[in-house]
């Protein structure tokens, strides 16, 4: 992906002690995610114990860089809430489900996405935007094949 | 454990004026509210000895208002809260009554929710990131406001159940007619028809702006005392029948599972407690924070099928008049937006009869529904009768 030019403006994710290893997978142009040793549910976004059981026995499983989904609902934002998103509305908001993992929804943008071809159930890719020197943002394309 | 079924009643509720800019503080709203809904119970400050409030850092104290009305009470209790507390500190103060700790207890919500922090806007996105849970995932995207939230559940529920725009177009329509009828409704004057309705560019799709509730300055306060003591009220008591609360996702702000609110919870917990069923409610008031919210509450407290919601709405049924006249003072769209409490005031005066004789009244309502709704993970709701 191309590096923006320009400071970027929008927020960054903040890492803290639970969700680290999310993002800095996400920095590597990875997918991790949270799993229990003892329910086997999925925790995302992840946190201190499993968020399903309670459980302390939480791992990082890895998904690699190819990522599909389809879209499992969407929000079209016409104004921004929040800085950086004033250049370029409409924004597309979505719930991605994982063609791995479908119990998983995923919050990202669509980029390179027109309104009028967006529907519920459109296949998608992850992508990841370098945002600055050394993060990386996850989002999401329309799928090509 | 005995049931508190009747046992407890609002016996009081005021407001403040409703502005954009009420030119004042939260603490002078408060003590509008409450020496309306005081004066409203036929009670002197002193007979209260429990306040409550809920707030998003936005109002004044507990403390603050019983200070200045002249009481020093036994208990005060101040929440971080939103669009279920009422129903919600309305049980607390139930809870506190039947414990002998506390004779009767005023409620309030007060805010400056126009001209001064208005909610989805204007915070520090770091500080947003911290404090919502799971905000790391979220605020990134840009999504901020209530209206994205709840958008990802409209779109995906309305894909389902075939709920259309225009559906939506008929709640904001209902209670925009019931604001008419009601001249201390904000948008009293204002009235809305279809074609302007879906002229209206959406702000987050499916919501444009008569879709989202209004964002005023207002104080609200509600009084709840045992069913003897409201005896010695100058009001006609409003019983409550049964109440339920219930969270129900792992997470607030980052909704993996849009397929179940809490409200679908709550709906039978309550309809147990208060012995009836859906075909028993003859007046209704439906946290009404979006359009969307009211249909899908529709669905989970039983009064139209899923996928039967948008005909529901379509043919009328929310209109007073209607087999459900809902929000009938306006509701949070049209009338005034307190997270919740300005919904809950209109029951008790609708199930009080206070507009008999006049085209605001629902004719021979007896038993009322209020419920709350402070995001689709956390629901609370009573019903109530005259």
């Amino acid at each position: 992906m191309t590096q923006s030019t320009t400071a970027y403006q929008k927020p960054i994710p903040l890492k803290d002690i639970d969700n680290a290893p999310y993002w800095d997978a996400a920095d590597q142009h990875q997918l991790a995610l949270q799993k229990c040793d003892d329910c086997n549910a999925y925790s995302q976004p992840p946190g201190p114990t499993c968020a399903k059981c309670g459980s302390e026995n939480v791992s990082w499983e890895q998904f690699g860089d190819d990522i599909t989904a389809t879209v499992y609902s969407y929000v079209v934002s016409y104004r921004p809430f929040l800085p950086g998103f004033q250049d370029e509305l409409p924004t597309i908001i979505a719930l991605a489900q994982l063609d791995k993992v479908p119990e998983v929804k995923i919050m990202g943008n669509i980029l390179n996405c027109q309104e009028k071809d967006l529907e519920i159930g459109m296949p998608i890719q992850m992508t990841w935007v370098d945002i600055t020197e050394d993060r990386a943002l996850p989002q999401w394309i329309p799928a090509t094949n | 454990m005995r049931t508190i079924k009747d046992r407890y009643a609002i016996v009081g509720v005021g407001e403040s004026e409703r502005s954009r800019k009420s030119g004042t503080t939260p603490l002078h709203l408060a003590l509008d509210a409450a020496n309306a809904a005081i004066k409203d119970a036929g009670l002197k400050a002193t007979d209260i000895d429990g306040f409550m409030n809920y707030n998003e850092g936005d109002s004044c104290t507990s403390h603050q208002l019983a200070t200045y009305l002249g009481v020093r009470p036994k208990y005060v209790k101040d929440i971080q809260g939103g669009g279920a507390s009422t129903e919600m500190l309305i049980a607390d103060a139930v809870a506190l009554i039947e414990a002998g700790q506390l004779n009767t207890v005023l409620i309030y919500r007060s805010m400056n929710g126009s001209s001064g922090t208005r909610v989805g806007r204007g915070y520090d996105p770091d500080m947003l990131q911290g404090a919502l849970a799971g905000g790391s995932f979220v605020i990134p995207y840009g999504s901020a406001s209530p209206s994205q939230w709840f958008g990802m559940y409209a779109t995906r529920h309305m894909h389902e159940t075939g709920i259309t725009k225009e559906h939506l177009g008929h709640v904001c329509l209902s209670f925009y007619e019931h604001a008419q009828r009601n001249p201390k409704a904000f948008l009293h004057g204002k009235p809305l028809t279809m074609e302007n309705y879906l002229a209206t560019p959406d702000i987050s799709s499916p919501f444009n702006i008569h879709d989202s509730c209004l964002e005023l300055d207002e104080g609200n306060a509600i009084i709840v005392t045992s069913a003897e003591k409201a005896e010695d009220c100058t009001s006609k008591p409003v019983y409550i029948m049964g109440m339920a609360a219930r969270q129900c996702h792992p997470h607030a702000h980052y909704w993996n599972d849009i397929d179940h609110v809490a409200s679908d919870y709550v709906a039978k917990e309550l309809y147990e407690n208060a012995g009836v069923t859906p075909d028993d409610i003859d007046v209704a008031s439906i946290y009404d924070c979006f359009s969307w919210v009211v249909m899908r509450q529709l669905e989970a407290y039983g009064f139209a099928k899923r996928g039967e919601v948008g005909e529901f709405v379509a043919e009328g049924n929310l209109k007073i008049g209607g087999k459900l006249p809902t929000n009938t003072a306006g509701g949070m769209l049209s009338e005034g937006y307190t997270h919740g409490m300005n919904n809950a005031i209109e029951i008790v005066r609708q199930l009080r009869h206070d507009y008999d004789g006049t085209a605001r009244q629902v004719e021979d309502c007896k038993i009322g529904i209020c419920t709350g709704w402070a995001g689709p993970d956390i629901a609370g709701a009573m019903i109530l009768r005259n």
